[in-house]
């Protein structure tokens, strides 16, 4: 058999063509689909979702522009960070169909690793975020490994137990010269002297992940997500290696919450052991719920709702009395049961189609 | 040394005592519908609450006040299942999405009205027990026994009455359960409303021991949760025996290895019992 022919048979044998450097090749081609994307984004611009999409855009990035408000601007950052964290939350659970209640760990963990990183070695924040984040994705690793044999409610509450031992070693005296007990890392240095170059920077981080996010969805390896999502059993017997595919997903989407959560620290300058509460993990659930499961820009409308028209709502009424300040939480639990029981479409995919028609309307189609 | 045996001995009775009737619940109604209720904690925060309301708030009698918080947890449990569960029962993951939900609003509703601070409910009665020369307060008496009891009677009214035939019938097959004229969902509801109980009563039991706080209930829905995997998912016996093993184990790291290894320990439970044997001691379902 001549040399060439050999070594083809083997390859198709052994499925080596289907690996490059031990990284799957719809990994791969992750990397070979960026051109194709910049050319179709150029299309996209000009359809109805794209021309909307870029409107919000601007309007986000004139917003502070125009008022120069600090409050605001606070406002609109944890709206930022907290989209980027529901979108992890929403690539995991909605296109994986790993439904995890642990998200609060690779938020915590990032916060904590970005805090620590900042503080202690005074590294730019920008490094420390990205170090928290590859902590993150090694924890993602790490409940990974053993979540992968649990489905459906075992998983979810499999990994809130994580959630709830990160707690409370974070929280525990013993171990306070390690990990900083009840007052975690505080006196962080600021992102940067003006709260709009924060906004700004924070505004990039976040388009770069949807964007990121995005191409992930529509690429390969996001077809082979909704796959295992869809029927796990019929994806494994395609050919569809679904720890591996597991594996990946636990640890991209680990990644992001744990830039949202080094944000967070770094934003708001502090980090304690709260952030690994099962509260974290139900902002996640609950904004993705609002925006709509399985849409990653849903993520965006949801964290709008709830952290800017939910909280500021309610804000006002803070000062009648404190109990209104737990409300925001109290009534997008409700939320969250009626839009899982009435609408699990969420909001984002009914409210397109209704602007749309409008649109329509506007154009005089 | 032979001291610290004692203490681990009695406060670990105590421990598996509650946990024993948490998971009870818990383990029932994922036996007889498959359904993680990620509300078990709650129902535990709520008659807290409630009972602290009742007798400490408005000076109800104490006997007037148990059966009231006991009646509210019941209907608790009723409704939890009517709108939450029952309307939901195909996708399991939606159950567990609305339970958490209601967990939270619970947490949000008690720090509505009840604020972030830590409430006391006192004893039933002050005064302390000395047994085999470990000094205790008398309310861990009433913890054991009660507890005890009402384990005794729950396994009598499983394997006795009809409900509890019907009960058993519907976790072994649902559909030969149907077939039989069993009103599956009718079951189901009275499973959840003895789960609400049970958690209701431990709650009464334990809380007046240490304080109440606003988010008790997600370590106690994840012991209940750990005992049941400890034990076997939706095994009776697997459930009481498992609740005591871990009692007695977590009140023994709390004494010679850390308290903080206590804490997390029903955690690690899970993770490793979850890898290791995924159908627990006495279980027989698959996971």
């Amino acid at each position: 058999m001549p040399k060439k022919i050999r070594s083809k048979v083997s390859n198709t044998v052994s499925g080596t063509k289907n690996f490059f450097l031990g990284i799957p090749r719809a990994t791969r081609n992750l990397y070979k689909e960026i051109p194709h994307q910049v050319k179709s984004f150029k299309e996209w611009i000009f359809t109805f979702r794209g021309s909307l999409t870029i409107l919000c855009l601007i309007g986000t990035i004139l917003v502070p522009l125009i008022t120069m408000d600090d409050y605001i601007m606070t406002i609109l950052i944890s709206f930022l960070v907290f989209s980027i964290f529901a979108a992890s939350w929403d690539l995991l659970a909605g296109y994986t169909g790993q439904v995890s209640f642990g998200h609060s760990v690779f938020f915590g963990i990032g916060a904590y690793v970005a805090a620590a990183f900042v503080k202690m070695a005074g590294l730019p924040w920008f490094f420390s975020m990205i170090i928290g984040a590859v902590a993150a994705i090694l924890v993602g690793l790490i409940i990974g490994i053993p979540c992968l044999r649990l489905k459906g409610p075992y998983l979810a509450l499999g990994t809130q137990a994580f959630s709830l031992i990160l707690f409370n070693l974070f929280m525990s005296g013993e171990l306070k010269d390690i990990l900083g007990s009840t007052e975690g890392i505080s006196a962080l240095p600021a992102m940067s002297e003006a709260h709009i170059v924060t906004f700004f920077f924070i505004l990039i981080i976040m388009v770069i992940s949807f964007i990121i996010l995005t191409i992930i969805v529509k690429s390969n390896i996001g077809t082979i997500f909704k796959a295992i999502r869809d029927d796990e059993t019929a994806a494994d017997a395609s050919g569809i290696n679904t720890t591996k595919y597991k594996l990946i997903a636990f640890m991209i989407s680990g990644f992001f919450a744990g830039i949202a959560g080094g944000l967070f620290a770094l934003n708001s300058r502090a980090v304690n052991p709260s952030v690994f509460l099962a509260l974290y993990s139900f902002y996640a659930i609950v904004m993705v719920a609002l925006g709509g499961i399985a849409t990653i820009s849903g993520s965006v409308v949801g964290a709008f709702i709830y952290w800017v028209i939910l909280t500021e709502l309610f804000k006002p009424m803070g000062a009648l009395g404190t109990i209104f300040l737990y409300f925001p939480t109290l009534i997008s639990a409700l939320i969250l049961i009626i839009m899982i029981r009435f609408a699990d479409q969420g909001i984002l995919k009914p409210a397109l189609e209704h602007i749309r028609e409008f649109y329509d309307f506007l154009l005089g189609r | 040394m032979i001291f610290q045996i004692e203490n681990v001995l009695i406060f670990g009775t105590v421990q598996g005592s509650v946990l024993a009737l948490l998971a009870l619940g818990f383990s029932l109604v994922f036996g007889v519908g498959g359904v993680l209720n990620l509300g078990h904690g709650a129902f535990y925060l709520i008659t807290c609450y409630v009972f602290y309301l009742i007798w400490r708030v408005l000076f109800f009698d104490l006997i007037i006040s148990i059966i009231l918080s006991l009646i509210i947890a019941i209907i608790v449990g009723g409704v939890v299942y009517l709108a939450l569960i029952k309307p939901l029962q195909d996708s399991h993951i939606g159950i567990v999405i609305v339970t958490f939900a209601f967990a939270v609003f619970m947490q949000e509703f008690v720090k509505v009205i009840a604020g972030i601070k830590p409430h006391y409910i006192s004893p039933f009665i002050f005064g302390s027990v000395e047994f085999l020369g470990v000094t205790f307060p008398i309310q861990f008496v009433f913890v054991i026994i009660g507890s005890l009891i009402l384990v005794f009677l729950v396994g009598l009214f499983i394997s006795k009455t009809k409900i509890g035939k019907s009960i058993r019938a519907v976790s072994q097959d649902r559909e030969a359960a149907l077939l039989m004229g069993i009103n599956a969902d009718r079951i189901l509801m009275i499973t959840v409303m003895i789960s609400a109980f049970l958690a209701g009563m431990a709650a009464i039991l334990y809380a007046p021991t240490s304080a109440i706080t606003i988010d008790m209930g997600w370590s106690f829905l994840l012991s209940a949760f750990a005992v049941s995997v400890f034990g076997g998912m939706g095994s009776t016996s697997g459930c009481v025996l498992g609740a005591f093993i871990m009692g007695y184990a977590k009140t023994f790291c709390s004494v010679f290895i850390s308290p903080t290894l206590a804490t997390v320990f029903p955690l690690l439970v899970i993770v490793v019992m979850l890898l290791v044997r995924p159908q627990g001691l006495l279980g027989k379902k698959e996971v």
